[in-house]
Parts: structure tokens; C-alpha cells; sequence
């Protein structure tokens, strides 16, 4: 190996590609889609209340409209006083957007209240209405059936659950399991597309220097193993390049969202607003808080993740002599990560349990598995270690296999190649 | 006598199929070495060989008395027969690019694309991407990246192949020039007319092996001078009646004609007069492809594979 030759050949690889039109424009956009994102997000929050979906209510009881009106009196109008038909016209009219007439039935025999509506408002709207009528029915019925106060207070008790952490040191943090679920699932798809994408480029990469004929030219100059080297580096430069980039930009961004999110609101909003804001957007506004181990685990991960696979892509492109010819010979390659994909939304959700441990064990698997889980929960350091000690040695096996694989491949042409010719390639 | 190039006992399968099969010959310096035959008869697999790019089976190869090595990649200058350029890099950066891969420092690598861009006129495509340029001046392009290191050997894979005249034209000057400095050159070709002027030596390839090697002028001069050159008017009949002939390059008014077992050509000539209007008659040494149609036998030689 001669480290001069593998410079240049990741310095080319590295300038023509860094100076391209599409790499400048994909790192540009990203961090502005992403902006685009919060900003929309941001504004959800802060706009939806002020859609009014209005329902009318006909109540035959007496009680329930009044409590539905202190519930929400921007929702529930009482239209007791007026005919079904009336109602109905309204609706047709759009004035309301639908209308539920009460009667003792609902309350005394349990049935179901009929909301008859418009079509709008969508699924949000409907389960709040429901959740609206489930509460007020419940209460009309308790205080029909003259309970005590205090057994009406166990009824309004909704019990969840609060975590901490304990660490080992004996502190007791604040939990953020779910936020942190949302990262690793994050975390382990962008590697997952990283791997993809990145590989996709080693491939096209030797596949066009096969189509430009300029491959011989080079192989009289470097030797296929520097060249292949040369060209993972380069590429892999490119990626941290480019996905730093969009680190930075994302903490960035992500800083200054949460402050001026909080300067749009108004005052009078920002005390029920923002309890809705801190629920439904932790992901965005937090993200600062994540742990650099992590991003420092996420770099590792893929870097490794990157190299296992990108070695075997560069195979690929080496026996092929057009993208179509890749096809057939990628799904030996895709097929291990699109199971660690898979196997991703179940460690996802629980990310101890003995699927998760095992299958983040396997090199193949690790670059997706072992982000997701490291960021989630606390894996012992021997699993992690284990893990990259394990890429590492499964990555030094891909890449005598790819080595052997592209020095024949890049100087064979025509014939359609299977496996079996890799074989024989690889037993040369 | 030095020989920048030594091949002894090379041989090279694919399989089963044997490519190249104990091949040996010298390539003396300051030398043109034509490495000629039919394609599929080895000819690449060889030059692959020569470059480093593949490693023999057996054999072995000496590149100034070294064994062919990335070290010794840097001596020589190969054009391959498929031959290519990054599209979408630019001229300049290309050339340097190949010139630093070939272990020229930079300020001399761009003082040499300077001269020969210049030289060839081309200097204004130094900053065009090469997918802006047209055949002809990617070709140019590809000679540059060829020589510009200046080594002291020179491998061209069927240089001619897929050139327009001009350009043939250049390379055959180039070739001629770099051998008055005193280089070794090497190349193949299935077109063995197209050679005869230029080569020193030659080495003729059929099926993986080595038929004929040797110095051209001596190599014609033992074949005797045996082939008439004829250029008639008329009817062009009489010419199936000779017999113990090979009858090679016909035309309409045209033959060349190599006389087998003896024939007397004076008997040529009366047949040709009785019929015919003799405009030119000639007798020469064989051609090279003559010579190696004679060599291999017409049997063994694949058809539709040779020259024309």
C-alpha cells in the first residue's frame, strides 16, 4: 500500500465530488427543509387552536349543555330552544358544524351520543368531542346517582406515570425515555439512509470509471486495493463533511427555535399554549440537551456502519458494467440492513430485550441497532465495545472479499456476472 | 544491447481458457516493437501483464532488469485500447491528477501539461470539463496523459483504433519523435499494413502463443521476394486460374499475389497478358500479413477475426 497513491486518489474523490452542483445543493437544503419543518411545526402550535369547529347542542336534560359550555364555550353552543330541523338546516347551511341532540337515553341507558356533522374537523376533532362527552356524561351520571364529593374526586383522578432515573452515582434525573425513543429511532433511519445514499455513490462511483474506460489508465498507476481505498476515504470524508454540516446546523437551529417560538406567542396564549407546546414539540425544542457521547457514539457507528457496507458496494460496482446490472447482485448487501431496519421499530419500543441485545451484536446489524439502543437506554460499555470489535473484524473480512472481487471486476466488461463468477473471482 | 522490456515464459489462463502461453520476447531500447496478431490472440492480456495490472500465472516479467512492480508502472507510459477520461473533470486537473498518480511532483507535473497542451494546441481546454470536448480532442487529451510524465517506455493497446485521420496522424509523429529521443516503444495492433512502415521489430501472436518474433527487415528478407503486385484492366478471371497461389488484397483491378511452391512469376504474367491490360507489375517482398497467414497456416488462423 502506498499512502501517497491512496491521498490522491481520496483528494480527487473528495474535490470533484465537495465542488458538485447536487452535493451543494443537498447540504444547503436539508438544513432549510428542516427549518421549513420547525417553523411549520411552530406554527401549528401555534394556530390551531384558533380553528373553531362549533357544535350545537340540543339538550333535553337540562345539565349537560351548561357543563359542556364551561368545559368549552367556543365548541358548544346551546341550541336547545330551537327543532332537530332547524339544527339540521344549520349544519347544511355551514353555520355549525354539526349538531348533537341529548336526551335522557344517553344519560340513564348508557347510549351512545349521535354527532350528525358536516364531514369536517377530521379525526381530532371527533375523538375530542367524544372525550368531551365521555367526561360530562360520567359526571351527570354521578351526580344523578348523589355520590359523595369524594368518590366524584376518584373518578376525576387520571393517573399517569411519572419516571426518574437513578444513575449509578446516585443521582436522580429527569426521564426522557420517550423523547430519547424518538432520537434513537431518528438516529438509527439516518444511518440506515446515510449507509444507502453514501454506498449508492461508491457504486455509481467504479461503476463510471468502468463506462468512462478510464479505469485501465488508473490500475497502470495505483493498485486496485489503494484505489478502492482511496475512494471508501474519500467518500467517507465526504459523509462527515456533509453530515456535520447538518449536525451544527441542526443544533443551531434547533437553539434558536424554542426562544422564538415562545417571542410569536402571545401572552395571553403562552399559559395554555405552551403546556400543549412542551408536550407535543420536546423533539424539536430539546434537542440541545442530547448528550455529545451520543453524537460521538452516532459518528462512530456510522463511520464503521459506513465502511462494512460501503466495501461490498464497491464490489457490486466493480462486477457490474451499468446501474440496471446492480440489481441482482445488491440484495445480498440490502437484505442484512433492511432487517436491522426492521428490527429497529421493535428495539424502538423496547430496546433491552433479548431480540434487541443479540441483533445489535451482529456487526451487520450494529451500525442501526446499537445508535438506537445507546440512545435510548444504558448499554453496558463491554456490549458496545463488543459490537465494534466486532465491525472492525467483520469490516477487515469485507474488505479482502471486495478487494479480491474488484481487482477483477473493474477490468471485466460485457458478460452479465453472477455469483458464481464472484466466487471464482474471490478463490483467484 | 539493453532491453527495457523482458517477458520470459509469461503465461496467463482464464479458467480454462489459456490466454497467453509461455510467451517470451525482448523489447530492445530505442526501439518500435509490434506486438501483432489477430484480436483475442493475447496480445492485451500481455500488454495487462507488461503494466502490472495483472499478475502472471507463470513467467516473469523485467521492466529495465526489475520485476514489474508499481515501482516500475511509474517508467512507463500505457495507453490502453479502452480508454477513457473523467467527464466531469476538467482538463488541467485531469492531467495533473494522472501526472501525480504517476509520481510527478506538482510544479513539474504543470509546467509538462503546460508544454504539451501548448503544443498541441489545446491550452484554451485546459480549464473545459472533459464531457465538453469532442472525440478528436479528447483524444488529444488522452496522448497528453499518456506521455506527460515522460517515462522512458511507451505501451500503446491498438493506438489506432477509433482515431480520426488527424489524430492517427499526431500519435504515429509522436511515436516516431519519442524513438528519435531514444525511447522504447511498444505497441499492438490487429492492422498489420498500418504498422509495417513504423515497426523495428515485431512479435507475431496467434492463439495465446508466439509464432514469429524477430527484426522486421530481416524477417521479410528470409521470406524472399516471392509476391507479385499486379494492376490490370479487363477481365479479372485468369486470376482463379492460377494455381499453387494465395491470392491476397484482390480487387477488381488489383491483386497481390503470393507465388507458393515455386511458380514461376513470368507465367503469371503471360496469363495476366492474355486476358488483361497490365498497367503495373511488381515483384516484392510479402506483406506482413502474407507473412503471417504463411507462418500460422490459413487453417489456424480464426476467420473473420483477421485484419482486413
Amino acid at each position: 500500500m502506498n499512502w501517497r497513491q491512496i491521498f490522491l486518489v481520496l483528494k480527487r474523490e473528495y474535490i470533484t465530488r465537495v465542488r458538485s452542483k447536487g452535493f451543494i445543493w443537498a447540504t444547503i437544503l436539508v438544513p432549510v427543509g428542516f427549518a421549513a419543518f420547525i417553523g411549520i411545526m411552530v406554527f401549528i402550535a401555534i394556530w390551531e387552536s384558533d380553528v373553531a369547529f362549533e357544535v350545537a347542542i340540543k339538550d333535553e336534560t337540562g345539565n349537560v349543555a351548561e357543563s359542556l359550555r364551561a368545559m368549552n364555550e367556543r365548541r358548544y353552543l346551546d341550541y336547545s330552544h330551537l327543532a332537530v330541523d332547524s339544527l339540521r338546516t344549520m349544519v347544511q347551511r355551514e353555520l355549525v358544524t354539526g349538531y348533537i341532540v341529548i336526551t335522557e337515553d344517553n344519560i340513564t341507558e348508557g347510549r351512545n351520543p349521535e354527532l350528525i356533522y358536516s364531514g369536517s374537523g377530521g379525526m381530532e376533532f371527533i375523538m375530542s368531542v367524544e372525550s368531551d362527552f365521555r367526561q360530562v356524561i360520567r359526571e351527570e351520571r354521578l351526580r344523578r346517582a348523589d355520590v359523595s364529593e369524594e368518590i366524584q374526586q376518584i373518578y376525576d383522578a387520571r393517573i399517569s406515570l411519572d419516571t426518574r432515573r437513578l444513575t449509578r452515582e446516585g443521582e436522580e434525573q429527569d426521564d426522557d425515555t420517550i423523547f430519547l425513543s424518538f432520537v434513537g429511532m431518528i438516529l438509527g433511519i439516518i444511518i440506515f439512509i446515510a449507509i444507502f445514499s453514501y454506498g449508492g455513490y461508491i457504486t455509481r462511483g467504479v461503476i463510471e470509471e468502468k463506462t468512462n474506460r478510464i479505469i485501465e489508465v488508473i490500475a497502470s498507476s495505483v493498485k486496485p486495493i489503494e484505489l478502492l481505498t482511496g475512494k471508501m476515504a474519500g467518500v467517507g470524508a465526504l459523509a462527515i463533511t456533509q453530515l456535520s454540516i447538518w449536525i451544527l446546523a441542526f443544533l443551531g437551529l434547533s437553539s434558536i427555535a424554542g426562544p422564538l417560538a415562545m417571542s410569536f406567542m402571545e401572552p395571553g396564549q403562552l399559559a395554555g399554549d405552551m403546556a400543549v407546546a412542551e408536550t407535543e414539540l420536546p423533539a424539536i425544542f430539546n434537542l440541545p440537551t442530547l448528550e455529545t457521547s451520543l453524537i460521538i457514539y452516532f459518528i462512530l457507528f456510522f463511520i464503521l456502519g459506513y465502511l462494512l457496507y460501503s466495501s461490498l458496494f464497491a464490489a457490486i460496482g466493480s462486477a457490474a458494467d451499468s446501474d440496471t446490472d446492480t440489481q441482482q447482485l445488491m440484495m445480498p448487501v440490502t437484505i442484512p440492513i433492511m432487517i436491522a431496519y426492521f428490527i429497529m421499530f421493535h428495539t424502538w419500543r423496547s430496546p433491552d430485550s433479548v431480540l434487541s441485545v443479540v441483533s445489535s451484536m451482529i456487526p451487520f446489524f450494529s451500525p442501526i441497532l446499537m445508535i438506537t439502543r445507546i440512545a435510548i437506554t444504558d448499554v453496558p460499555f463491554w456490549q458496545i465495545s463488543l459490537s465494534v470489535i466486532l465491525m472492525i473484524l467483520t469490516f477487515a473480512g469485507t474488505m479482502w472479499l471486495s478487494s479480491k472481487i474488484y481487482k477483477v471486476g473493474i477490468l471485466s466488461y460485457g458478460s452479465t456476472v453472477g455469483y458464481k463468477d464472484l466466487l471464482k473471482w474471490i478463490r483467484q | 544491447m539493453s532491453f527495457p522490456i523482458q517477458v520470459i515464459r509469461l503465461s496467463k489462463s482464464f479458467g480454462k481458457t489459456m490466454a497467453v502461453e509461455n510467451v517470451s520476447f525482448n523489447v530492445e531500447k530505442g526501439k518500435i516493437f509490434g506486438l501483432l496478431g489477430p484480436n483475442g490472440a493475447g496480445k492485451t492480456t500481455t500488454i495487462r501483464m507488461i503494466n502490472d495490472i495483472m499478475p502472471p500465472d507463470e513467467g516473469e516479467i523485467l521492466i529495465n532488469g526489475e520485476k514489474a512492480s508499481p515501482k516500475t508502472q511509474k517508467w512507463i507510459g500505457y495507453m490502453p485500447e479502452e480508454r477513457g477520461l473523467y467527464k466531469k473533470m476538467r482538463v488541467g486537473e485531469q492531467l495533473l491528477y494522472l501526472a501525480q498518480l504517476k509520481g510527478l511532483k506538482v510544479a513539474n507535473a504543470r509546467e509538462k501539461i503546460r508544454y504539451w497542451l501548448k503544443r498541441f494546441s489545446a491550452y484554451d481546454w485546459h480549464s473545459k470539463f472533459v464531457g465538453e470536448l469532442s472525440k478528436g480532442m479528447s483524444q488529444k487529451i488522452q496522448f497528453i496523459a499518456t506521455i506527460v510524465h515522460d517515462p522512458d517506455i511507451y505501451i500503446f493497446d491498438e493506438p489506432f483504433s477509433g482515431l480520426d485521420p488527424i489524430n492517427s496522424e499526431l500519435l504515429k509523429e509522436i511515436i516516431i519523435e519519442l524513438r528519435e529521443k531514444g525511447k522504447t516503444i511498444l505497441f499492438s495492433t490487429h492492422r498489420m499494413e498500418q504498422v509495417e512502415q513504423m515497426c523495428d521489430d515485431i512479435c507475431l501472436f496467434n492463439n495465446g502463443k508466439v509464432v514469429l518474433t524477430g527484426n522486421l527487415r530481416q524477417l521479410k528478407k528470409e521470406f524472399g521476394k516471392n509476391t507479385v503486385l499486379i494492376e490490370f484492366e479487363g477481365d479479372p478471371g485468369f486470376l482463379d486460374e492460377l494455381t499453387d497461389v494465395r491470392i491476397n488484397n484482390r480487387s477488381t483491378n488489383f491483386a497481390e499475389i503470393r507465388i507458393l511452391n515455386g511458380l514461376n512469376h513470368q507465367q503469371i504474367l503471360r496469363k495476366a497478358l492474355e486476358k488483361t491490360e497490365i498497367h503495373k507489375f511488381q515483384l516484392v517482398e510479402p506483406s506482413l500479413n502474407e507473412i503471417f497467414i504463411s507462418t500460422v497456416g490459413e487453417d489456424n488462423i480464426k476467420q473473420n477475426e483477421l485484419l482486413k
